[in-house]
């Protein structure tokens, strides 16, 4: 594979670098949840029932009395502070104490030195139970007679966002085509590969808990243990250990895990472990929210968009979680990139009993894209379009307007170069015009050999020259960076230059796996003219650094990044002027950082060393020590009418996938994936590359193979047996480009990749597969009986042949 | 959860014989331990009261194959990762060597081996129906007696075999195929590696004078347990080799599963899937043959 190279003035920035935790991690080193021990620590195991939805009655723990291997049962009495937390609704207890409302429910937990024995022992506490009647269907949670999940907020819907622009019925009168669709996505499980892992240690002095754990917002779970605890937030403390795979998964769930740990370590003045099984993790962990999206286009013959009204209603589950936050993306971004004067989106998240959902890499928009790029190839056939050119022609330019009424100014638009270049590095249009014709039938036309019948007809059978198929698809997103008007957008960035030049470094984001820490570097390196590895980016801790918010929504290198530009810049400032008197100049603007060296440049015999230089600072008294701070400019949203500046920047990707489509049996085989994407300045080559491989093969999991699915409400994939994700081996070459759009925020313009990535492989594979097969699939996954069949089956019951 | 084991490291056959002698059901052989141990992690009643554990890693006699009188002899300890590289399967078996391959990943190829996968008796032993279509026969030592038995009569239902606690399967045994024969296996999975198959079919057939003179075929996964599809045989022999004919030979197969699987509830998919996919491996044999 050819390896683009990016050309830029920069010294480090751009350039290759190798992850600082790389090799600790290659090689077993890394310190991972579970490899802290401390003494006398003791483990807690949960207490669940078999029951999806049910009020309790009575639970008995006489069976447990002087039972010798527990020191501790653990319930909701014995929490001193708030017993529901949630990030918008406090609706999810630490511990159940009055209605289970989903299987992944904990009642109590029992704590002891044997996990193996607190085990049995979890089958000897009797829940007096009183069943209620389970609601699974998002579709019958609104209905005037369903039942509440959360009786107290007399409805199941959790949000609702409205957005209105312009009069989507007059514009449906005056387009010359129509088309209606209904897609589903489902609900999916992030499998980071560490599952859950906590320890919550007893404090010294007036330091209350220490936490240490496979977190992925330090700041959020110090916010939830202090107000579960009544502590303030000074007396938490929370340490990230090296994180095993998180992507947007380790928030809620490790929060209330910390609670529930710290809360016995307290009791018991021992440190306390908990620390999950996969099939557990599966079951308690929330998802990725499933959606059934309506769309409704008007358009006229030459494909231009008029009018587009959308309904989205998203399974939330039997907790409101981040939801508000998912799907407010979900209603900003629904039309996909497209300029459309009429729009009517209502999106809608609501209560069931079903596993709950919150933040998942995509965070709303995976299921959308799927959406609009499949309608956009159903509006292009309609019209006799290519795929590209349907896109040329709606898609977002320089001022365009988006469905909220935002003008894209301020950043350069780049949603037409990232379209351009992936049509080309792909050969899109000769490839699909080839593949389509070769497929040799009409879009929707043929439908699978397979009918009531379970034996074939002689003319069922497919000649083998006819038993493979290619294809091709793209697709195409914008997307919003950052927080946006979800919350408060700000972050710091500790930057301290020890007496001999090297560098300490810290954050108030976190490491989860994305390669921060080596990002972050790259920047301070940059501006002091050093190498990377001259700085020693410090560990993960509430109470060494301001909080910075959550590292979430891909917005770790912008706001991040910005922080780390700012601090260094500061110091570099102090470190000109030290400079200026020395040598005796009229400016510092003739100095430049480079080559572990400060320079003059009209005059280059005019040399220092950085660390020499900065022995002269500390000798002078000068201050090395700086935090920097970014903040986000004001956005706004006006919730009534959906209409504002949502997000203060947007970055553009396109994706193209090739797939040979097996008709005959539904195997889809992803041959190649063209990955576009303009992520602003790219800080770390091989980081952003990384991301693209990872992301891709996630979404591609999220095309063909990955589904949760649940039978009376449990879930049947409850480990990576049943649960498929794709492996290496699933998807053969993938290619990267970078687009560096010029803007103006973050370290240089370093913007978002992480999220986009993965938010366009499904919508893309799904349209290469219509292409090779000649038919739509609306339905995530395309698994090999929905390739065939049109339908998912599933067995009837959840114990499996192995172990009975 | 891992039970609390004695494991023992035997040296040679002998001594796990000795070993298993009064063996009630407490002792179990581990060779690769990819079933055995996952199923004590999910505490599977299959591998419940285990209290120790004979371990084939040092038995040396187990993993090699060797080739005598037309009859090649696989040690039941061989990995799948071995006999893949192994020259003397690569010629002779080469429909072992394709579905050993598919099996699991590297890692767990390096670890699973020949025996352990038909002793198990999962309905998706990938390597069962290649086995099957050349005829193997297995040789099951205890301390008292030697017995040699044709493998489809070694397998009774899914995972439950003739196996007898005080004894060991020691080799399978493979007459070398006649030359006449072309053949494929053919495995559908859900994904590339790591994949549990939905449906395996392995095929030989001999044709002579564009007539079907010998085919022999056995399913995986789509029947309860690795299956020799007699009746299906039978009816291809002596036919004439064209698309009719083949066509008629996959709905055969089809209505010859569906009645030894009855309906599943993945039916719906696998039986049409399964003639679909027995037809082009027939074409794809018929022609390799020309």
């Amino acid at each position: 594979m050819k390896k683009q190279q990016l050309h830029n003035n920069f010294n480090v920035v751009g350039k290759p670098a190798i992850r600082q935790d790389g090799y600790s991690k290659v090689t077993g080193k890394a310190k991972y949840a579970d490899d802290y021990r401390f003494d006398g620590e003791l483990y807690g195991v949960m207490i669940r029932t078999k029951a999806s939805h049910a009020l309790i009655k009575k639970i008995d723990y006489s069976e447990l009395n002087e039972n010798r291997f527990i020191k501790a049962i653990i319930t909701a009495d014995d929490i001193p502070g708030s017993k529901k937390v949630g990030p918008i609704k406090q609706d999810q207890p630490i511990f159940c104490a009055d209605k289970i409302v989903t299987p992944g429910d904990v009642v109590a937990m029992l704590v002891g030195e044997d996990v193996k024995e607190l085990r049995k022992l979890t089958e000897l506490v009797k829940i007096d139970l009183e069943e209620l009647p389970v609601l699974d269907d998002p579709q019958k949670a609104l209905e005037n007679d369903s039942i509440l999940i959360h009786p107290d907020f007399k409805t199941n819907l959790i949000t609702h966002y409205p957005l209105r622009k312009g009069n989507v019925e007059k514009g449906f009168k005056q387009c010359d085509e129509i088309i209606e669709q209904t897609y589903t996505t489902q609900l999916i499980e992030h499998a980071y590969i560490e599952p859950e892992c906590v320890t919550a240690i007893p404090g010294e002095g007036n330091l209350k808990v220490k936490i240490i754990g496979s977190i992925q917002n330090p700041f959020t779970t110090r916010k939830v243990v202090a107000s579960v605890l009544g502590y303030g937030l000074n007396e938490v403390e929370i340490i990230q250990a090296e994180l095993g795979g998180s992507f947007g998964g380790k928030d809620d769930t490790m929060n209330i895990l910390s609670a529930r740990a710290a809360i016995a370590a307290l009791k018991l003045n021992r440190p306390v472990k908990i620390k999950y099984e996969r099939e557990e993790s599966i079951i308690e962990s929330y998802k990725r929210h499933p959606y059934i999206l309506k769309y409704k286009v008007g358009f006229n013959k030459d494909g231009k968009l008029k009018a587009m009204k959308i309904d989205l209603l998203a399974d939330g589950g039997a907790y409101s979680s981040m939801s508000s936050f998912v799907t407010w993306r979900s209603v900003v971004q629904a039309t996909g990139p497209y300029e459309i004067k009429n729009v009517h989106t209502d999106v809608r998240v609501v209560y069931t009993n079903n596993p709950y959902t919150g933040a998942m890499r995509g965070f709303g928009s995976p299921q959308p894209i799927f959406a609009i790029e499949s309608l956009m190839d159903e509006i292009a056939v309609k019209v006799s379009k290519t795929p590209f050119e349907i896109r040329k022609l709606n898609g977002f330019k320089q001022g365009s307007l988006t469905a909220s009424g935002q003008k894209l100014t301020g950043h350069e638009v780049t949603l037409h170069k990232v379209l351009k270049k992936a049509v080309e590095v792909s050969s899109f249009d000769s490839k699909w015009n080839d593949y389509k014709k070769a497929s040799g039938k009409k879009e929707g036309a043929k439908q699978s050999y397979i009918n009531d019948s379970l034996i074939l007809n002689k003319n069922d059978f497919i000649n083998p020259d006819q038993f493979w198929r290619k294809g091709i698809g793209l697709a195409l997103s914008y997307r919003g960076c950052s927080l946006g008007a979800e919350g408060i957008d700000a972050a710091a960035s500790y930057v301290s230059i020890q007496p001999d030049g090297t560098v300490y470094l810290l954050s108030g984001l976190a490491e989860n796996g994305q390669g921060m820490k080596t990002t972050f570097s790259i920047i301070a390196a940059e501006i002091f003219g050093i190498s990377p590895d001259k700085i020693v980016y410090l560990e993960q801790n509430t109470s060494r650094i301001p909080d910075s918010g959550p590292t979430v929504a891909s917005r770790a290198t912008l706001m991040g990044g910005g922080a780390t530009k700012n601090a260094c810049e500061e110091l570099k400032k102090r470190l000109i002027k030290l400079l200026v008197t020395i040598w005796k100049l009229k400016s510092g603007k003739d100095l430049v950082f480079v080559n572990n060296e400060i320079i003059l440049r009209s005059k280059k015999s005019k040399r220092i060393e950085f660390g020499e230089l900065i022995k002269q600072a500390y000798q002078q008294g000068i201050n090395l020590a700086t935090v920097g701070w970014y903040a986000g400019p004001k956005v706004h949203w006006e919730e009534e009418t959906g209409h504002g500046s949502a997000y203060f920047t947007y970055v553009y990707g396109c994706q193209v996938a090739e797939v040979t489509v097996n008709i005959g049996t539904g195997e889809v085989y992803v041959n190649n994936i063209w990955a576009v994407h303009d992520a602003g300045k790219v800080i770390n080559i091989l980081g952003a590359e990384g991301q693209v491989y990872g992301g891709l093969t996630q979404g591609a999991g999220y095309a063909l193979w990955e589904k949760i699915s649940t039978h009376n409400g449990k879930i049947r994939e409850n480990n990576f047996d049943q649960f498929l994700i794709p492996t290496s081996k699933d998807i053969d070459a993938i290619h990267p480009y970078f687009i560096e759009g010029k803007e103006k925020y973050g370290a240089w313009g370093g913007k978002s990749l992480g999220e986009p990535t993965l938010e366009l492989t499904a919508a893309a594979i799904a349209n290469a597969i219509c292409i090779a097969t000649g038919q739509r699939f609306y339905n995530l996954p395309i698994n090999i009986e929905e390739m065939l069949l049109r339908r998912k089956l599933y067995p009837e019951s959840l114990t499996r042949g192995s172990t009975s | 959860m891992i039970p609390v084991l004695e494991i023992f490291q035997p040296k040679s056959v002998d001594e796990i014989c000795r070993l298993l002698k009064s063996n009630n059901g407490d002792t179990r052989i581990i060779a690769g331990g990819t079933d055995i141990i996952p199923g004590f992690h999910i505490d599977s009643p299959r591998f419940a009261g285990i209290k120790r554990l004979l371990d084939l890693q040092l038995v040396d006699e187990l993993k090699t194959v060797s080739i005598n009188h037309q009859i090649i002899s696989i040690g039941a300890a061989i990995t799948f990762s071995d006999i893949i590289t192994n020259p003397v399967l690569n010629s002779y078996l080469p429909l072992l060597v394709k579905s050993s391959k598919t099996i699991g990943s590297t890692q767990i190829r390096n670890r699973a081996t020949l025996g352990g996968n038909f002793i198990n008796n999962a309905p998706c032993a990938d390597s069962v129906a290649p086995l099957l279509v050349y005829d193997a026969e297995i040789k099951i030592k205890s301390f008292t007696s030697e017995k040699i038995m044709k493998l489809q009569d070694f397998l009774v239902k899914p995972y439950a075999t003739r196996l007898n606690p005080d004894e060991i399967v020691t080799k399978i045994m493979v007459p070398v195929p006649s030359t006449d024969f072309v053949g494929d296996f053919y495995k559908l999975g859900r994904r590339r590696a790591v994949s549990i198959s939905r449906i395996s079919l392995a095929m030989l057939m001999m044709n002579e004078d564009k007539i079907i003179k010998e085919m022999r075929i056995a399913s995986g996964a789509v029947t309860p347990i690795g299956t020799r599809l007699y009746d299906v045989e039978e009816f291809a022999k002596g036919k004439v080799c064209n698309e009719e004919a083949f066509k008629e030979i996959a709905i055969k197969l089809g209505e010859r599963i569906l009645a030894v699987s009855g309906l599943r509830w993945s039916s719906e998919y696998k039986i049409p899937v399964v003639q679909q996919v027995c037809y082009q491996l027939i074409k794809g044999i018929e022609r390799r043959s020309l």
